[in-house]
């Protein structure tokens, strides 16, 4: 298990022990809120043509702000980033570090008065794939294309402005084709998967 | 999964008026009806006939059809689909565009029918497509399935519902009744399934609002539709053709209550397939000045549907857009509407030469453009318009490609008498493409159109 992963788990641990004195405790947001976090990831990149998928740890992280449309449903927009610095198209390659970002609007959903939420969202990907060949500058091959994330997570509340969010989500992004130093990728859907732990102000 | 050819749905969009609301005054009832009270919530049973309406699918087509990609779904494909993920898919235009829509309309419905609003409908379009995707078919499942089929399916879905409300009619009795509910099955089957086992079906009460869209128009043209590829030089098609306009509600007449309580719908049909629909629905509207005011502005936020298959092109997407939408009083009975609107494209199909991957001959990608219409209008009746529209596409699966898309065009209706007129239509399309890897193409494909039509209408401040 990787540092961030442990991590992760011991914070979300906390968290859900602090979860039973926080229900007590008004859990949504209301006016201008924002939240930041991260945690450990998992990317499956999928191509046009390709016997199977690619399937690789890291780390994400996003922002992510908004505004109240009504007592339980927030509207805002969330930047997510994935890393991962050793990504391979095949088994045993690790010579790329893969990038993917999204920016997308999204809507939270809080179908109960607890602090569970529901969330979806729709905008802008990209993913960079970057290799370095010996000798040789980086080679970098980039795609721009449309993302989408559904999540679920849990509002814990520290006081009334702040809260502990618990995340787990997924981003696909759709970016194209990938030009890569001795082929050409298609049609690529990378696909991150990520459980983080958020610093939210509401 | 569902054939294009639905002359039904032009039957239906187009009987909307004569099977529909008599005009209030005429609308007698015995007694003064109970007010209308919002139906008891049914978040469980709503995802119990998502679930239900996959099984049902499935089936129908494993059984009836002997459909491998349903035969053959099971734990085995389950397994695999999970593991590796999305993928783009090879299916034909209109099963992509429009058969899938229609079917996240059948989810989306299972919200609205069971008391849900139109925001905590949109999750259940979702959760059927994606447990649809994922276990409803032995294929990998395909993102742009799943794009269509909830996007589509949640404008597809609330339009339908809100015309299957208006021709339905809580008050009524006896055939006229029946014949009304009949009438809704197609656009609205889950609704019609679940007042058949609610007894509402012969239930005497209050309609709901979405009955009375407050303000409508709806023109029917018969005629035909002249059609040119500038590829194939002296080739021009013509074929009979069916139009079908419905303007639900007036954004400036209005204020804005829910989504889609405001929405235009444009069908078009030619030789028993639908050559077209288009739609656009009212998520948002602020108004800008007050409803006294000579001029009327609003900003607003529509969703989009798109869908155009005719024998010289193919275009459709999901869109969001966001503008100015305005009247502007001219002299008399006379104004002028404008409507200034940039969008975001979620996902747009078109095709071009090159595009495409496998067997399928069309791009799939995002993007943005534009949309400017002038309309001059009497008494909220369309006679001249005059529209241009551009829209930007990026493929993301299919040839490595950018799109650029023009639609501009007028059509004048000269009324006659009785609602009867005659119409002229043109239409310009324009495409073009840039290649990473090939020269750029650029196409264009001229329309002309000539109807016979009839026009029905009410304004609520003509009542």
């Amino acid at each position: 298990m990787s540092r961030v992963a442990r991590t992760t788990a011991a914070v979300a641990l906390a968290v859900v022990a602090l979860a039973g004195r926080a229900a007590a405790q008004r859990p949504h947001r209301s006016g201008l809120w924002f939240e930041l976090g991260g945690g450990p990831a998992a990317v499956r990149v999928a191509c046009a043509g390709c016997a199977d998928v690619s399937f690789e740890a890291g780390s994400g992280g996003y922002l992510r702000l908004g505004g109240v449309l009504s007592d339980r449903v927030l509207l805002g927009v969330e930047t997510f980033g994935f890393d991962d610095e050793t990504f391979g198209f095949s088994a045993g390659d690790t010579a790329f570090v893969a990038e993917t970002g999204t920016v997308a609007a999204v809507v939270l959903w809080f179908p109960w008065r607890s602090g569970a939420f529901l969330k979806g969202g729709v905008g802008i990907a990209e993913g960079s794939f970057t290799t370095t060949p010996t000798p040789g500058s980086p080679v970098i091959a980039e795609g721009v294309g449309v993302g989408l994330t559904f999540g679920l997570g849990y509002d814990v509340a520290i006081s009334r402005k702040f809260a502990i969010t618990v995340n787990a989500a997924a981003f696909i992004t759709a970016i194209g084709d990938l030009v890569l130093p001795t082929s050409t990728v298609d049609d690529v859907i990378a696909t991150m998967y990520v459980v983080s732990i958020g610093f939210t102000v509401r | 999964m569902l054939p294009p050819r639905v002359p039904w749905l032009v039957a239906l969009v187009a009987g909307w008026r004569l099977v529909s609301p008599a005009p209030i005054a005429a609308q007698v009832p015995d007694s003064t009806p109970p007010a209308w009270t919002a139906p008891p919530q049914r978040p469980w049973v709503a995802v119990a006939e998502v679930a239900a309406v996959n099984v049902l699918v499935n089936r129908i087509d494993a059984w009836a059809l002997q459909a491998d990609w349903a035969i053959g779904a099971g734990t085995n494909s389950w397994k695999t689909n999970l593991r590796l993920g999305w993928e783009w898919d090879e299916d034909q235009f209109a099963t992509n565009m429009f058969s899938h829509p229609y079917h996240g309309g059948l989810y989306f419905n299972t919200g609205r029918s069971n008391g849900l609003d139109y925001w905590e409908s949109a999750p259940l379009a979702f959760l059927g497509s994606w447990t649809w995707e994922y276990f409803g078919e032995s294929y990998r499942p395909s993102l742009n399935d799943f794009f269509m089929t909830s996007f589509g399916g949640i404008a597809l879905g609330e339009m339908f519902h809100r015309v299957a409300a208006s021709i339905r009619d809580n008050q009524a009795r006896g055939g006229a009744r029946n014949w009304r509910e009949i009438a809704a099955v197609p656009l609205d089957p889950v609704g019609a399934f679940n007042r058949l086992i609610r007894g509402e079906w012969s239930e005497r009460g209050p309609n709901p609002p979405e009955h009375d869209p407050g303000a409508f128009v709806l023109r029917v043209h018969a005629g035909a539709q002249l059609l040119a590829d500038s590829s194939t030089a002296d080739t021009v098609r013509s074929a009979p053709s069916v139009l079908v306009d419905l303007r639900y509600g007036d954004a400036l007449i209005q204020p804005h209550r829910s989504p889609f309580d405001v929405f235009a719908v444009r069908l078009q049909t030619s030789a028993g397939t639908i050559n077209q629909l288009r739609a656009s629905g009212r998520l948002f509207g602020k108004d800008l000045n007050g409803p006294t005011a000579r001029h009327r502005h609003q900003f607003g936020v529509n969703q989009r549907y798109d869908f155009v298959k005719n024998p010289a092109y193919q275009f459709g997407g999901q869109s969001v857009e966001a503008g100015l939408h305005s009247r502007w009083h001219l002299r008399g009975s006379f104004s002028l509407r404008t409507q200034v609107f940039v969008d975001a494209i979620l996902l747009a199909a078109l095709d071009a030469p090159s595009s495409g991957v496998g067997e399928r001959i069309y791009d799939f990608g995002p993007g943005a453009g534009s949309r400017l219409e002038f309309a001059l209008e009497r008494r909220g009746i369309t006679y001249v318009t005059l529209y241009g529209r551009n829209e930007f596409v990026h493929t993301v699966s299919g040839a490595s490609a950018d799109h650029i898309v023009n639609i501009s065009g007028l059509e004048i209706t000269v009324p006659i008498a009785w609602g009867l007129g005659v119409a002229l239509h043109t239409e310009y399309y324009t495409r073009t493409s840039r290649y990473s890897d090939k020269p750029d193409e650029m196409r264009e494909f001229p329309e002309a159109r000539i109807y016979l039509t009839w026009t029905s209408a009410s304004r609520p401040e003509a009542r």
